[in-house]
């Protein structure tokens, strides 16, 4: 398997530079959103700038390495039949997915992390006051929260076998989750109801619950629990997938040729 | 090696009228229609046989084959390939199998071939030795070696196609099923790619199930024929026998220093005629001494006896169907 994942990563390495451009766009076209709501934020609450500037950079980093595009990708695959391709070879496609998702994030990682660090040289804000214990756990909610984005996207890029254009069905997801994962305004800034929904729902765990730890909002209890209600929604999500997946298998069409 | 009985295939589509008032009714009403694509079709293809699958479009080929190949789940019937249930999708039955679809890539589209193929490499576990002498040998026989590092989507559509059959070969499978794997390519690619094919056959005891448009594949490459029409198998056994069967006739084409103006219905069917040459429908058993006659009778410069064209032959079947 480990070989497998080796040329995956390599091949998918090598794809990626072959879009250079489009990588680059993609990357900063996603930065837009969270620097504007920031710059509305620091205009409202000038006072508090110092930790808004944290927050949406945070924002801006989490939402990169928990990003996903597979429902896309999954559409247009099954719409157009090249799905197939990947069904033919002796290996679960979703491995295909998961190796494109390690290769983007690390890239991502690798740029956004020194801009950090420069950032912090000029803005004291921008310094992160946390423990060596915050950090691994920050460290680990996020891939709990890139685990949980990525199945919730490809499981609905699965619905592709029964719906042609899946995406706009995971558009209204987005959207809801733009308010209730943390992207639009610290969720501490939510209405109490929408609050608490967002805490037993999964888009919190996507992006807010690891800045939540790493500014340390969530401690202690509420961290331990915020972990268990992400573990909980991975199960549920794993359970779905493998659902979908057989029941997409006796219903594809395997389209084209 | 392949056994199919009683295979159905049926899909659910939606039908819908043109125009916008009906596109505004199809929003809260959809009307099924259930389309057989396949139906009880049986069949056996033993080890190393060569055989194509011939029939107009949406006569349920490639449905067969994508069946035959696990892509699809069939409605009823079975299916074993080298022992395995395709639809099963083991990765043992994917490892001793390969599809070569002519309009899908298998390619990784902006990368060069050389990456896909090392990707198949790993991914149905060949090792290094076998890697190197299959891709050796196939680099050779398709004349890769200008191609390898070239993106695909900058090859000509005759190049993706060699690299596409080099990179379901890698793996050596046991069985290969190609379908269309000449569409759209120029005679002179489509002579190259039936070579290899025969030649690959020949030398690994490959069972390969072909589908194509045409006739030059099938009369190259298969002794055998299955004809599909409308899902159901119409035909299944030689070609020569088909031939025989379906065109119980000979062309027989005659030069002549000067066209004579004779009845020619005395001898044959007229099929073509121009300038010095005619071209005569005659019994097969008939054929040999009608030629003799016409030898003995005129100035003949030239004369051919030949079995009509299989386009016409196979054109026929399909007629007699309908009837």
């Amino acid at each position: 398997m480990i070989r497998k994942y080796i040329a995956l990563l390599r091949m998918k390495y090598i794809e990626m530079l072959a879009y250079r451009l489009a990588t680059f766009v993609w990357m900063t076209g996603a930065i837009t959103q969270p620097l504007i709501t920031m710059f509305v934020w620091m205009n409202i609450h000038p006072e508090e700038s110092g930790s808004f500037l944290f927050y949406f950079m945070a924002v801006i980093f989490v939402e990169r390495m928990t990003s996903a595009w597979d429902v896309w990708e999954l559409d247009r695959e099954i719409r157009e039949g090249t799905f197939s391709n990947l069904l033919l070879r002796p290996l679960h496609p979703i491995h295909w997915a998961i190796a494109e998702n390690i290769v983007y994030k690390w890239l991502f990682a690798v740029i956004l992390a020194p801009v950090w660090l420069v950032g912090a040289v000029f803005w004291p804000a921008l310094r992160p006051h946390m423990t060596a214990g915050q950090a691994v756990l920050f460290l680990a909610a996020v891939v709990l929260g890139a685990a949980l984005r990525f199945l919730l996207s490809y499981s609905c890029g699965l619905l592709a076998f029964w719906v042609t254009k899946v995406a706009a069905v995971y558009g209204v997801i987005d959207v809801i989750s733009l308010f209730l994962s943390g992207r639009i305004a610290p969720l501490e800034m939510l209405p109490p109801v929408l609050r608490e929904w967002s805490e037993w729902l999964p888009f919190r765990y996507m992006i807010s619950f690891p800045i939540e730890i790493a500014t340390g909002v969530a401690g202690g209890e509420e961290m331990v629990r915020g972990f268990a209600i992400a573990a909980g929604w991975m199960a549920v999500f794993v359970v779905a997938l493998q659902w979908l997946w057989k029941a997409g298998m006796r219903k594809n069409q395997a389209v084209g040729g | 090696m392949i056994r199919v009985s009683h295979l159905h295939k049926s899909f659910r589509v939606h039908r819908r009228d043109a125009g916008w008032l009906e596109a505004v009714r199809h929003l809260w009403r959809r009307d099924y229609r259930v389309i057989e694509a396949v139906k009880d079709v049986s069949f056996t293809i033993e080890k190393g046989e060569i055989v194509g699958f011939l029939g107009p479009n949406g006569a349920g080929k490639t449905t067969t084959m994508k069946m035959l190949a696990g892509l699809l789940h069939p409605t009823s019937g079975e299916i074993t390939v080298g022992g395995f249930v395709p639809f099963e999708q083991k990765p043992e039955f994917k490892k001793m199998m390969s599809l070569v679809m002519g309009q899908k890539s298998q390619l990784i589209w902006d990368i060069p071939p050389l990456e896909t193929f090392l990707v198949n490499k790993a991914i149905y576990d060949i090792d290094d030795r076998l890697f190197r002498q299959t891709l050796e040998e196939l680099t050779e026989l398709l004349d890769l070696a200008p191609l390898l590092d070239k993106p695909t989507r900058s090859l000509s559509l005759g190049q993706r196609m060699r690299c596409e059959l080099a990179a379901a070969l890698l793996h050596r499978p046991h069985v290969l099923f190609l379908d269309e794997p000449t569409i759209g390519l120029d005679v002179h690619t489509q002579e190259n790619v039936r070579r290899f094919i025969v030649d690959y056959n020949r030398e690994h005891e490959t069972t390969i199930l072909l589908t194509s448009h045409y006739m030059g594949d099938v009369a190259a490459l298969c002794d055998r024929v299955m004809i599909i029409n409308y899902g159901r198998l119409i035909y299944d056994g030689d070609l020569s026998v088909l031939t025989e069967k379906l065109a119980p006739y000979k062309r027989l084409e005659v030069r002549f220093s000067r066209l004579p103006n004779v009845d020619w219905s005395e001898y044959g069917e007229v099929a073509e005629m121009e300038e010095g040459t005619v071209v005569l429908r005659v019994a097969r058993e008939a054929a040999a001494e009608t030629a003799a006659r016409l030898l003995e009778r005129f100035d003949v410069r030239d004369i051919n006896i030949e079995d009509p064209p299989l386009e016409e032959v196979i054109a026929r079947a399909f007629w007699e169907e309908r009837v």
